[in-house]
């Protein structure tokens, strides 16, 4: 049921469900790193790998550094210009393993 | 050619390739490549397809399972230079845009301006369909495949072989996985890590970056959902386009819907500046505008068939790298070769011209015997004087104006307009000139009255010349 007359509901899929609907293939290690963690524990005060990521592969961590679910990864590569202090290690997984789109 | 070919290592041991699990082709790696083209996308696979065609004996290199398995855009394919080359009427097309339309959105009003000429119903159709890329990316590489090429899958190229300055060749994740060649062309995409890493291009910085998040949809238990709710028949298909702060908040950026066969792509793109400051997540800011009121009668019962991102580098002319260098040459989103502007989202069109542009400066150094910079030049050159460049330097003011503007055109005007609209059509028992006279102030006010609006005017007067 609509919240507002005469706007249709439009279901809105969970992350979960949304990253459910990508073929998958876990290459083993992450792709993905911080360089340095010291850099987002002491001076980062943004965490904007966090924001922008689309696929909350970034969470902030307790520590101030952020863990990185690197299993959720579309490697769409925001999160490797996001980062203000250029503190993100990213490389493409192995040998096509990771995320392989049917659509696209 | 390989004769011709200068720098040509034949020494099999220390540069062959174990690609035991490739898909596709059997070749034979004793035999050296003229050149190596580094990723199947639209740039790379229309690189390795003319080269093939003028004789070359060419690598194209895929990190994906397939051509196509890694690429996510909109989207529109623009096939001008396309169906030069290639039997685009073979190709897996989903449909022609028939209509296109330009929608401003507040957050909860719209309005809108649609465009569809009857000639885009007959063929070419405006050179303008949806496709998806799983699909077309690999067949575009097959094509290249028939014309000679030689494809590798599932291999990432890691590094470039340099001797000196010079490009000798790739380095992939594959054991013993070097390859040596004279020339490599560098069709990578926006995510560049491989000309970046050998210094032929700079990172980008994140105001030059928009991130893109897209759900293809189906629509389970309806029947012609799509037909009816987009008013097709046939073929045809429509490209939505949505501005505004119901499209993507007070980011710099837009939405879009795009009708394929039997699903939708629905998405939004947006500045990755902004989305580190100031917009909601991605994944938020697509939920908000697929639940915006113009939006969701659209999309009303749909399901996610797939969630895709991927960035787009929008920096224009004025970002785009050394093209040629000796022994290599960087092509379609590796260059940053995108016209993203608001009205226009053109990508694949550019990442085309690129690949065949470069794709022929290569053949006719290699048939000089040359692999320096200086024998690549035609590229540079050619791409300068075609659209490609052209329309990056024509609308390189329009984003700055914009992104200068961006309040007034994305957040008052939207709303300033949608008032005026239903000022102007109010049904009341007032005179129609009372409410025609407090739409025209409504909207005078938002721009800032005469002058205002003159001043608007004179600062995108260069849209229609
Ligand atoms: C959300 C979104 C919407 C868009 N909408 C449109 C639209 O509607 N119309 C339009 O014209 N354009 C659109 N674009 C832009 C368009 O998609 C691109 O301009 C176009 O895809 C560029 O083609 P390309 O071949 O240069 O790069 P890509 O298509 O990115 O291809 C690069 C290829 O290289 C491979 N690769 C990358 N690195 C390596 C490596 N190290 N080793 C081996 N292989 C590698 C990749 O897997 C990929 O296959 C959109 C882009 C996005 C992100
Ligand atoms: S934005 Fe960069 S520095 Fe800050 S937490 Fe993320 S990775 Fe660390
Ligand atoms: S590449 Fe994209 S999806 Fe992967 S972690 Fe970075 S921002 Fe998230």
């Amino acid at each position: 049921m609509s919240v507002e007359p005469g706007i249709p509901t439009v279901d809105n899929e969970s992350i979960e469900d949304r990253l459910y609907t990508v073929k998958y293939e876990d290459p083993g290690d992450s792709h993905l790193d911080v360089t340095i963690p010291g850099i987002c524990a002491e001076k980062c005060v943004t965490t904007d790998c966090v924001k922008v990521c689309p696929a909350d592969v970034w969470r902030e961590g307790e520590d101030g550094v952020p863990n990185i679910a690197y299993e959720n990864c579309l490697e769409c590569g925001s999160c490797r210009w996001a980062c203000p202090h250029g503190n993100v290690e990213w490389e493409y997984p192995d040998t096509g393993a990771g995320v392989t789109y049917k659509n696209g | 050619m390989t004769e011709t070919a200068p720098e040509t290592d034949t020494d099999g041991s220390t540069d062959r390739i174990d690609l035991t699990d490739r898909d596709t082709a059997t070749p034979d790696y004793d035999d050296a490549f003229d050149a190596v083209v580094v990723g199947a996308g639209l740039a790379g696979s229309t690189a390795a397809l003319t080269m093939a065609d003028e004789g070359l004996d060419v690598l194209l290199v895929e990190r994906g399972r397939y051509p196509g398995a890694k690429n996510v855009f909109g989207g529109v394919l623009y096939t001008p230079t396309l169906r030069q080359l290639v039997d685009v009427d073979a190709a897996p097309l989903e449909r022609y845009i028939a209509e296109r339309r330009f929608g401003m959105l507040s957050d909860e009003d719209e309005t809108a301006v649609s465009i569809s000429p009857g000639e885009w119903h007959d063929p070419p159709h405006n050179d303008s369909y949806t496709v998806l890329r799983g699909e077309f990316d690999e067949w575009l590489a097959e094509q290249a495949v028939e014309a000679g090429a030689t494809l590798v899958t599932r291999t990432t190229v890691t590094g470039l072989l340099r001797e000196g300055d010079r490009v000798v060749g790739i380095e992939t994740d594959r054991p013993d996985g070097t390859i040596r060649a004279p020339y490599v062309v560098l069709a990578e995409g926006g995510n560049s890590l491989v000309s970046e890493g050998a210094d032929l291009k700079e990172k980008d910085r994140r105001e030059n970056v928009a991130v893109g998040v897209k759900e293809v949809l189906e629509f389970p238990e309806r029947e012609h959902a799509i037909e009816d709710r987009f008013r097709l028949t046939g073929d045809a298909g429509v490209s939505y386009h949505y501005f505004g702060e119901g499209a993507v908040g007070d980011a710099f950026g837009g939405g879009f819907i795009y009708t394929n066969g039997d699903t939708v792509s629905v998405g939004l793109a947006y500045r990755l500046s902004d989305a580190a400051t100031s917009q909601p997540d991605p994944e938020g800011t697509l939920n908000a505008f697929k639940t915006h009121p113009a939006v969701a009668p659209l999309l009303r019962g749909a399901r996610t068939v797939e969630y895709t991102a991927k960035t787009i580098p929008e920096g224009g002319a004025d970002e785009i790298p050394e093209l040629v260098h000796d022994g290599a040459v960087i092509v379609g989103d590796a260059a940053g070769l995108v016209l993203n502007n608001g009205l226009h989202l053109e990508g694949t069109n550019m990442a085309v011209e690129s690949g065949y542009h470069a794709a022929n400066a290569v053949a006719s150094a290699a048939q000089r015997g040359r692999t320096d910079a200086d024998a690549l030049a035609a590229y540079r050159e050619d791409l300068e004087s075609s659209f490609v460049v052209e329309n990056l330097e024509r609308y390189e003011w329009l984003i700055e104006r914009v992104q200068a503007d961006r309040e007034l055109l994305f957040e008052e005007l939207p709303r300033a307009v949608a008032d005026a609209g239903s000022e102007y059509f109010r049904m009341d028992r007032a005179p129609k000139d009372q409410h025609a006279s407090t739409a025209k102030r409504e909207l005078l006010r938002a721009v800032g009255g005469y002058t205002g609006a003159a001043k608007l005017a004179v600062r995108y007067r260069k849209l229609l010349s």
